[in-house]
């Protein structure tokens, strides 16, 4: 009897490692993903899942953002205008889904479809899409709405592809599969064997930090082999690890300040330039641990993103104030017709780095005889709609869809719907019709690049600093790159070591 | 007659307490579509809005939303979570059994721990025990239970590598259960303690040593029934507390609980997960209560 359990305990030892060895080629661990965020569920119609997705590398889009900004083809070959509603879209060919089914037009437009019934947000830049299978490899794209630039719009969030099963569950094309998951806490990730590459490919448990500290402390544990958006306090204390590789990367997450243009200190340009000269963009970073002084309204990695740094110039600004006719008195104080020049400068507590630079812009703007008022508010839409405030500092993703246009049209064009500032340029409107029938995205480049000449010229908002992101690694996959903002946490390359 | 009347009660503070919250949510600032509008990157034209304004049914006037919510909450249908666009009750269905894991675990290792060491407090004044609960409870009160957590997860987890807290089996589960037990140990034993020293002071209870009785037998038999009315009515306290403490270890740990879900659900805006939540905490207090209220019905006759 004795015998007989000893040889069935071996069988069975025997037979687990065959299997191993059988599922698991090339790594017996997986590797260990720690982020912020996951995504709320499989269904990429829902929610924000299409973002999510695409940022655990599990979805891919037609178009897609790369990690120079520059707007690229991901399932798609080439988008090419019709007329002004309609596009044909040319698929890549040999694409498939992680089930060996391919990405076909009519798999496309059956998802796409699906995804524009079910989640408003899909509609929000070009209405209602409807698609139409030419052949296997082609679709026809009518839009509601006419958009300048379809590879844009096909690179926004919601539109991820997946492949539409008879239950209402969805395939995706990105190089991992879904193997687990559970909704906020992990999902086991493995290659998709029909991704190039996927041999070398590790699979990945992707797991939810929704304290910074707890991941930063998991990271330090060895509990993991990637911490995605460290805090940035951890980050001296990290980089004396040798056990582990601490790398920052610029987001595209842009910190700006929107001078309100109604308010009557403000209505003058020369004092608005003013303000904008005086800050010091280099201190702003210090007091949030990181950042690069703005070079304009886009993070530098973008194309169309300035190139120079926004310039700190308080003599100038002295004089621009003066110009203005806000002298400064025996003490200091800037007046006009007898009325000290006060603003209230507001934050907001969702962005705790917008908090920590109030008191920094307050002591900036000081020496100039500018009394400043800081606040937090914690409705910040709200009360930058009702334009109650001279000053408002700001987070804003300016470029989420890898084109300029968006945020110069929704935040700066006379009467958009995000004109905070209250703006109004028939100059700077002109700039902007031109994106309506460009394509070309270096002639878009040169359309934001005039664009943002002209807000330094007219001054309705200060642009401060790019920030930085913080990744930790451990020897594993310390070989990892970060770009993309949130946007591409886990993709194709991760920089596995061998 | 009396879980009639505790029946009764409760689905009426039930009813009063959503429309309360339903107002308190409402009125909250910031709308949930521009949050959703900013956090998603989308453009903010009207369209946008208004479909977005539709598909969440903001569009309605309040009581017209408060009463279609009501009659599809008691019929099971607690809405779509504006953020996961998942039904709410499944996203509680399957938070909720790790949240009341830890709670109730906590709070249920509680007594077990407070009723011999509050003892032992009790027959040994500021002996060992005495002293060492006085200071936990001293601590405890002093110390919000994520910075222990914070700082049990630095030197257990990190220096010395004794734990692995980040782990997902039931061992990931020892910390968060053990601070929430710890706090309400503290507090539930000086509350045994004290109520066995009151006891201890009574005339009949010299009688009883009088009478040859040992101290730890009179104060057995004579303050235990006193001491543990006292520890039941505190325990109400406890578990109101447990709620938020577990909240925000759910979080600290990253596990996958209610209290996680309803930090990201509250920045958010997203009303249909806040107000069943507010509805799953107020269940919770008030079947606490009248568990409470039954229990020390069931002891009150027995203190004398």
């Amino acid at each position: 009897m004795k015998t007989m359990l000893r040889a069935l305990r071996l069988s069975a030892a025997l037979l687990a490692s065959a299997a191993g060895f059988a599922t698991i080629a090339h790594a017996a661990e997986p590797l260990r993903v720690g982020a912020s965020f996951i995504a709320s569920g499989l269904d990429p119609a829902k929610g924000s899942n299409g973002w999510a997705l695409a940022s655990h590398g599990i979805g891919e889009n037609l178009f897609s953002v790369d990690k120079d900004g520059v707007l690229v083809p991901e399932l798609a070959d080439r988008a090419d205008r019709i007329d002004t509603l309609t596009w044909r879209v040319t698929l890549k060919p040999g694409r498939a889904f992680s089930d060996g089914t391919p990405v076909s037009a009519e798999a496309v437009g059956a998802a796409l479809t699906h995804t524009m019934a079910n989640n408003k947000a899909a509609l929000a830049t070009g209405g209602i899409l409807r698609f139409e299978a030419e052949d296997p490899l082609t679709i026809k794209v009518t839009t509601e709405r006419p958009v300048p630039l379809i590879q844009a719009l096909f690179a926004e969030w919601p539109l991820i592809v997946y492949g539409l099963k008879a239950d209402g569950s969805a395939v995706f094309s990105g190089p991992y599969a879904v193997n687990a998951f559970k909704p906020d806490a992990e999902i086991e990730l493995v290659a998709n064997p029909h991704f190039d590459g996927a041999e070398k490919r590790s699979p990945v448990t992707y797991r939810k930090f929704a304290d910074a500290q707890a991941l930063t402390l998991a990271l330090e544990a060895g509990e993991l082999d990637l911490a995605f958006g460290l805090p940035a306090e951890s980050i001296a204390r990290l980089k004396n690890d040798p056990e582990l590789t601490v790398k920052s990367f610029p987001v595209g997450y842009q910190y700006l300040a929107y001078l309100n243009t109604r308010q009557p200190a403000l209505a003058d340009a020369r004092v608005r330039r003013a303000i904008d000269l005086a800050i010091d963009r280099a201190q702003l970073a210090t007091a949030i641990h990181g950042g690069l002084p703005a070079t304009g309204a886009y993070a530098p990695y973008f194309p169309f993103a300035g190139k120079a740094a926004r310039p700190t110039d308080a003599t100038a600004a002295a004089a621009l104030l003066d110009d203005a006719g806000w002298t400064a008195g025996a003490d200091g104080a800037r007046q006009k017709d007898g009325a000290p020049l006060r603003l209230t400068v507001l934050a907001y507590p969702q962005r705790p780095d917008l908090v920590a630079m109030l008191p920094v812009v307050k002591a900036q703007l000081a020496p100039l005889g500018i009394a400043v008022e800081t606040k937090i508010v914690e409705n910040a839409n709200d009360v930058a709609a009702s334009g109650d405030y001279d000053v408002f500092l700001w987070a804003q993703h300016t470029a989420p869809s890898g084109d300029p246009a968006f945020f110069l049209n929704s935040t700066f064009r006379t009467g958009a719907g995000l004109n905070f500032t209250g703006y109004s340029s028939l100059d700077f409107d002109q700039i902007l019709d031109g994106f309506a029938n460009e394509s070309d995205p270096a002639k878009r480049a040169e359309i934001a690049a005039r664009a943002q000449e002209k807000l330094f010229e007219d001054a309705p908002v200060s642009f401060l600093l790019s920030p930085v992101w913080h990744v930790g690694l451990s020897k594993a996959l310390a070989g990892y790159e970060p770009w993309g903002s949130d946007y591409h946490v886990l993709r194709a390359e991760i920089g596995e070591a061998n | 007659m009396l879980p009639a009347r505790i029946t009764l009660r409760t689905v009426a503070s039930l009813l009063a307490i959503s429309l309360v919250a339903f107002a308190v949510i409402s009125a909250m600032p910031s709308d949930p579509v521009a949050i959703a509008i900013r956090a998603w990157n989308l453009p903010p034209d009207g369209a946008t809005v208004a479909g977005l304004r539709a598909q969440w049914g903001l569009d309605r006037p309040f009581l017209e939303r408060y009463g279609a919510w009501l009659s599809r909450f008691v019929r099971g249908d607690w809405g779509i979570s504006f953020r996961t666009g998942e039904p709410v009750l499944q996203e509680f269905q399957q938070r909720l059994p790790l949240t009341l894991t830890i709670a109730l675990s906590g709070l249920a290792l509680a007594p077990l721990f407070a009723i011999p060491l509050g003892f032992f407090a009790a027959l040994h004044p500021r002996g060992l025990v005495d002293r060492a609960t006085r200071t936990l409870a001293v601590f405890v009160q002093a110390v919000p239970s994520i910075w222990l957590g914070l700082i049990l997860l630095y030197v257990l987890g990190v220096q010395m590598r004794w734990i692995r807290p980040f782990t997902r089996d039931w061992t990931g589960l020892v910390l968060p259960i053990g601070l929430i037990a710890l706090h309400s140990l503290a507090v539930l034993t000086r509350v045994y303690r004290r109520d066995l020293l009151e006891i201890a002071r009574e005339p009949f209870f010299r009688t009883a040593l009088a009478k040859g009785l040992g101290r730890g037998a009179a104060l057995w038999r004579h303050g235990h029934a006193h001491a543990l009315y006292a520890m039941v009515s505190t325990f109400r306290a406890e578990a109101s507390w447990a709620v938020g403490s577990t909240a925000a270890l759910e979080v600290l740990f990253g596990l996958p609980g209610i209290g996680q879900f309803l930090v990201e659900s509250i920045a958010a805006r997203d009303y249909p997960v806040l107000q069943a939540y507010v509805m799953v905490v107020a269940l919770w207090l008030l079947v606490l209560n009248a568990g409470v209220a039954l229990c020390l019905a069931w002891l009150g006759p027995r203190r004398a």
